[in-house]
């Protein structure tokens, strides 16, 4: 055996064992099923001019079969990169992207075709062509697999009838509305019957009231089809709608991600704490807080936030009577997350500073999270 | 008036048959050269730097040269294809020369007209490079794609009137030894009015068929 063929013959072995590995640990990272999608250390480096921009800086993040996954971001935080390198509609600079516990760099050509057929895609702007039906558009992607025509027919009803756009096959898409375009999308994008989909920025280009129909349509999609979703967008409202899991990018790099329920309630980055203010208003009102400070009052300010169970305590009431303090409440809100009930309160306690400290203590013990906002206008 | 009917019909003919016959196979060898400027360009399809930039060049230097002089030129090739270099048949020719390149690039514009995003749904929905172009790109650019070679068929008619320097026959041809040479102003009225006549309608029958395609 010549060094060269000895060579190409270990590369195919290595290779082999790491695709072996790569499965076996996304395997046993998730107790029995498969991690869709894995991104590790992902990073992209664009040439523009002499100048050298960094889109990706290694990303790491891991999307579990069944999620729907957000990534949210500012315009330039890198998301249309990152969604692109799932399906190679961008290639990585460096770092891999697992499929199914694949590494899809290492695909040829043609496989990537097959496996871009897996993996559906939807745009903010629907591209979808104009020069063809409804049905047509939808078709395309069966066309183009060379599926037999009646079963085209057939699937393309089904899907149409499923985005509730049935009777709307013959006409042309610039007959009909945004979010009518975008479940064409959407049924073109599940005709090849995938398991992920990919949604760049789907509800972008559409008003709140479609964009809220839209996010139904991807739930049910999610739930009846256990069809992973992987979703970018610079709307927070999207990621409390739907999604499961969200991460924050900025400048290439994750700087926060988890559950959407942990985000919300407690966002630590400050980009993140602005995504989550930009839906859930829990500051003060202006007239409110200059109120308080032209009266430097001693009384002490503080933010409650109650989730899940203890939402539905009476603690003002047990408070007010069981310690000599009495309470203000300045602002409120009770909103869900993932179904959870999450209560924000900004309460003004005033009494004995030791009443105070004995009320506040009795308040914790009822799980209910307490911090001091005295400094609040910083 | 110097001429007949018959020999006005009989230029006439030739004007259509130079220009359909030139079309046709500017057409072959326009069509494929407008599709590989548009997919060796960078970030497209097929990303080919040396083809793309050779095509381009080539391309360019057809387009450069008056096609009066091409004519003159092309005439040792010309006498290789058609075995004369007087006469219709040989018109075609530098005629092909000339509308080839320019059908490429015409091609070329209506194929960038195609949104980015229609293609990159296409990749992203699995499509091979040739199902892109066959299925994506062309259909879309179908409309467009009707007017651009409309505007190639107007320029060869142009071009076939100079056909007549080098007795390639033609309405051109009968404007210029009648109606030019011979101070034959009816002639010349006439040709010059059966041109016009003709790109009209060359014209309208090209916005027709560019809407009804619009929609396939």
């Amino acid at each position: 055996m010549d060094k060269k063929k000895e060579g190409s013959f270990l590369s195919i072995i290595s290779k082999s064992m790491r695709d072996t590995i790569d499965l076996i640990r996304s395997i046993t990272a998730q107790g029995g099923s498969i991690t869709m999608i894995q991104f590790e250390g992902v990073a992209k480096t664009y040439q523009s001019g002499k100048q050298e921009i960094h889109a990706l800086n290694g990303i790491d993040l891991t999307v579990e079969t069944g999620e729907i996954y957000g990534v949210i971001g500012f315009s330039g935080a890198g998301k249309s990169s990152l969604i692109r390198t799932v399906n190679l509609l961008e290639r990585p600079s460096s770092g891999r992207v697992l499929i199914q516990g694949k590494d899809i760099s290492t695909l040829s050509s043609k496989e990537i075709r097959t496996i871009r057929k897996d993996i559906g895609m939807i745009f903010q702007h629907f591209n979808l062509l104009n020069s063809k039906t409804v049905y047509h558009n939808v078709a395309m992607p069966l066309l183009l697999a060379k599926t037999p025509k009646a079963d085209i027919e057939k699937q393309v009803k089904d899907l149409l009838d499923f985005v509730g756009l049935g009777d709307q096959a013959q006409k042309y898409p610039d007959q009909l509305s945004g979010g009518q375009k975008q479940r064409i999308g959407i049924a073109r994008a599940l005709a090849t019957n995938p398991s992920v989909l990919l949604c760049d920025e789907a509800t972008s280009a559409l008003d709140p009231q479609t964009t809220k129909s839209i996010l139904d349509l991807l739930r049910k999609i999610n739930k009846e089809y256990n069809i992973t979703i992987l979703l970018i967008t610079h709307e927070m409202g999207v990621i409390r709608e739907i999604c499961d899991k969200v991460a924050v990018l900025e400048a290439g790099k994750v700087i926060e991600q988890g559950s959407v329920f942990d985000i919300f309630s407690n966002p630590q980055q400050p980009t993140t704490k602005r995504f989550v203010r930009s839906v859930m208003n829990d500051e003060l009102p202006e007239s409110l807080l200059a109120q308080i400070q032209d009266a430097k009052s001693d009384n002490a300010i503080y933010r409650l936030q109650f989730t899940g169970n203890s939402v539905g305590k009476p603690f003002m009431s047990h408070v007010s009577r069981d310690f000599k303090v009495d309470l203000n409440v300045l602002f409120g809100n009770i909103t869900e997350l993932q179904g959870i009930p999450y209560g924000n309160l900004i309460v003004e306690f005033s009494g004995e500073p030791n009443e105070i400290k004995r009320a506040l203590s009795s308040i914790r013990d009822s799980n209910i999270h307490i911090e001091e906002v005295n400094n609040y206008v910083s | 008036m110097s001429v007949n009917y018959e020999q006005i019909l009989e230029a006439l003919w030739e004007t259509i048959y130079m220009t359909g016959a030139a079309f046709g196979f500017s057409l072959l060898i326009g069509f494929p050269l407008g599709i590989l400027l548009v997919v060796t360009r960078k970030g497209h399809l097929l990303e080919n730097e040396a083809v793309s930039k050779m095509l381009n060049i080539v391309i360019n230097i057809f387009r450069s040269v008056p096609f009066i002089i091409l004519m003159v030129a092309i005439i040792p090739l010309t006498r290789l294809i058609v075995g004369t270099s007087i006469g219709t048949a040989a018109a075609i020719v530098p005629l092909v020369f000339y509308a080839g390149p320019y059908i490429a690039r015409l091609i070329e514009n209506s194929l960038l007209e195609v949104d980015k995003g229609v293609i990159e749904a296409a990749q992203a929905m699995g499509a091979s490079p040739m199902q892109i172009i066959f299925r994506f790109l062309i259909p879309e650019a179908l409309s467009s794609l009707v007017l651009a070679l409309t505007i190639a068929v107007v320029g060869l008619i142009g071009a076939s009137a100079m056909a007549g320097a080098i007795g390639g026959g033609g309405l051109g041809d009968l404007a210029i030894t009648y109606g030019y040479q011979r101070f034959d102003t009816l002639v010349m009225f006439i040709t010059v009015a059966i041109l016009v006549v003709l790109v009209q309608g060359v014209q309208s029958l090209g916005n027709v068929l560019s809407r009804t395609v619009r929609r396939s």
